[in-house]
C-alpha cells in the first residue's frame, strides 16, 4: 500500500516485517483477554501513538487513511449500548434500552475497535509487501513456493483493472445493461466470470512458466536478493508493546476514568 | 515433445498442492482479499443501527474459501485461501487490522472441516452450503469473545446469528457454487484438473 506515496522511512519501517506481524497478531490477543474499559482506553493511546509519530506519512494524509476510525467507533459501539443487557435503566424507546453497562460494554467495544485498527494501519502503511513475503521466507521459513506465488498475484492486480476496464467497454458498446434485481446479478455473472477464468488462465501460465524455470525443484539452499535480519528496532518495537500493555493494565487498575472495570 | 502430457502438471501427484494449485488459490484469493476490503465500510455503515442487517453482508468474507475449493478441490485449499484473503485485506488497511489473519485462520478451518469430512471429494451445494456454515460458526466463536454478542438482548442475539448463518449460506454457500459451476462450463478448470485416460487416448488418435 505504502508503495504507491511517497513517504519518510521511520524506526518503524526497520522493523523486520515478520516480527512485526507477530507481535501485531499477539497484542490482539491481549486485547480479546482486556475485559476493563480503562485498560482499553490506554491500550488505545499506545496504538495510536506510533501511527501519529513515527508512520512516516504526512498529517494529511493520515487523516485521509483514519478517516473511517470514527464511523468504525461509532458503528462498533451503537448496537451493543442499544440492545446489549444491563440492569441499570438509562433510557428506554420501544426496542432500543441503554443501560450503564450496555453502554460501557459498547465504548469498550468501540475503543476495541479503534486500537485494532490502529494496529493495522500502522502495519500497513509501514511495511512494504515485498519484504514482509522475504522476511517470512526467511525468518519463518515460508515455502518459497507460497511467498512467490504472493509476489506474482500482486504484479497480476494492474492486469486485472485493465481487464475490468476492456470488459466495461465491451459491455457498453454491446449495449448489454440489464437492470432490476435480476439484472443486477446478471451484470454480476457478465464480470465475474470472465475475469475470474482469467486470473486462473493467467496463474496457470505463470506456474508453468515459473516450473520451466525449474523455480520448485526445491533442492538445495534458495539465495536471496533481498536479505531481512532483526535489529535493534525490532527489540525496540518489542519493548514498547511490552511495557505499553503492562503499563495499560497497571493504570487501568489505579485510575478509573470509567467507573467499571469488567464489562462482561 | 513425446513425454508432453505429464509435463504440463510436473510433481504430478494429486494429493499434495502443486506450483498451480498454490498460485491459482492465492490469484483468487487477492482478488477476493480486495473485495473483502471494499466490503468493509459497506457494513461499518449498516451496523450502526443494531438491526443486524450487516450480518446478512458478512458471507461475503467467508466466500474465498469455499470458492477456491469448489475450483481446486484439495486439502489444504479452504484454509490457505481464507488465510491469503485476510492477508490481503489487512495490507490494504481493512478496518479490522491484523485480527482479519485470525479471523481468516478459524474461518478456513470451520469450511476446511466440512470438506474433510466429505475426504474432500464432494463439492456440490450442500457441501458448499455445510462449509460456509463452518465458516460463521467459527466466526461467531472469536466474536463472541471479541464483541459480546452472547450479551446482547437475547432476540437481538438470536437475530444475529441467524442472520449471519443465513447470509453466510446465501453468499458463501450457493452464490459461490453457482460461480464455481459457471466457472466450470468456461472450461477453465480443466486446466487444474489432473489428466484423466481419455486425454492421453485422444493424444494417441
Amino acid at each position: 500500500m505504502n508503495l504507491t506515496f511517497p513517504h519518510q522511512e521511520t524506526w518503524l519501517h526497520r522493523v523486520n516485517p515478520a516480527h512485526k506481524l507477530i507481535v501485531s497478531a499477539l497484542l490482539f490477543l491481549v486485547v480479546l483477554l482486556t475485559h476493563n474499559p480503562n485498560v482499553m482506553i490506554t491500550l488505545t493511546i499506545a496504538a495510536l501513538l506510533p501511527l501519529l509519530f513515527f508512520s512516516g506519512h504526512p498529517p494529511l494524509r493520515l487523516l485521509l487513511y483514519a478517516s473511517p476510525f470514527l464511523l468504525l467507533f461509532v458503528s462498533s459501539a451503537t448496537g451493543m449500548m442499544m440492545f446489549g443487557t444491563g440492569e441499570t435503566l438509562w433510557f428506554q424507546y420501544g426496542f432500543i434500552r441503554i443501560t450503564e453497562e450496555s453502554f460501557y460494554r459498547g465504548l469498550h467495544l468501540g475503543f476495541r475497535s479503534l486500537q485494532v485498527a490502529a494496529v493495522g494501519l500502522t502495519f500497513a502503511l509501514t511495511t512494504r509487501p515485498v519484504a514482509l513475503f522475504y522476511s517470512l521466507m526467511q525468518q519463518l521459513r515460508l515455502p518459497p513456493r507460497y511467498a512467490y506465488s504472493f509476489l506474482a498475484a500482486f504484479n497480476m492486480l494492474p492486469l486485472l483493472a485493465e481487464e475490468f476496464v476492456t470488459l466495461r467497454q465491451a459491455l457498453q458498446i454491446r449495449g448489454r445493461r440489464p437492470r432490476g434485481i435480476r439484472g443486477w446479478y446478471e451484470r454480476l455473472r457478465m464480470y465475474a466470470i470472465p475475469l475470474l477464468a482469467q486470473c486462473i488462465r493467467r496463474a496457470h501460465r505463470t506456474a508453468a512458466a515459473m516450473e520451466a524455470k525449474r523455480f520448485s525443484s526445491g533442492s538445495g539452499q534458495r539465495t536471496y536478493f533481498y536479505q531481512y535480519s532483526l535489529s535493534a528496532a525490532d527489540a525496540w518495537y518489542a519493548i514498547y508493546i511490552l511495557l505499553s500493555s503492562l503499563l495499560a493494565w497497571q493504570l487501568g487498575q489505579l485510575w478509573s476514568l470509567i467507573p467499571v472495570s469488567d464489562v462482561r | 515433445m513425446s513425454t508432453a502430457p505429464t509435463s504440463i502438471r510436473p510433481g504430478g501427484n494429486s494429493k499434495g498442492l502443486t506450483l498451480t494449485d498454490i498460485l491459482v488459490t492465492i490469484v483468487i484469493s487477492v482478488v477476493f482479499g480486495l473485495i473483502y476490503k471494499i466490503w468493509g465500510p459497506m457494513y461499518d455503515v449498516l451496523k450502526p443501527f443494531g438491526t443486524h442487517a450487516e450480518q446478512l453482508s458478512y458471507g461475503m468474507w467467508f466466500m474465498a474459501g469455499t470458492f477456491a475449493f469448489l475450483i481446486i478441490r484439495k486439502p489444504g485449499v479452504a484454509i490457505l485461501a481464507e488465510i491469503s484473503a485476510a492477508a490481503i485485506e489487512a495490507f490494504l488497511g481493512g478496518s479490522w487490522g491484523i485480527s482479519t489473519l485470525w479471523y481468516g485462520l478459524f474461518q478456513g478451518l470451520g469450511a476446511e472441516l466440512f470438506f474433510a469430512m466429505f475426504l474432500y471429494r464432494k463439492a456440490g451445494p450442500l457441501v458448499a452450503i455445510l462449509a460456509s456454515i463452518g465458516s460463521a460458526v467459527a466466526s461467531i466463536f472469536i466474536d463472541r469473545h471479541y464483541g459480546y454478542i452472547d450479551q446482547l438482548a437475547f432476540w437481538n442475539y438470536a437475530l444475529f446469528i441467524s442472520m449471519r448463518v443465513l447470509g453466510s449460506i446465501i453468499i458463501a454457500g450457493l452464490f459461490a457454487w453457482a460461480l464455481a459451476r459457471a466457472l466450470e462450463r468456461t472450461g477453465v478448470l480443466n486446466l487444474l484438473r489432473p489428466a484423466s485416460a481419455k486425454d492421453y487416448d485422444a493424444l494417441e488418435g
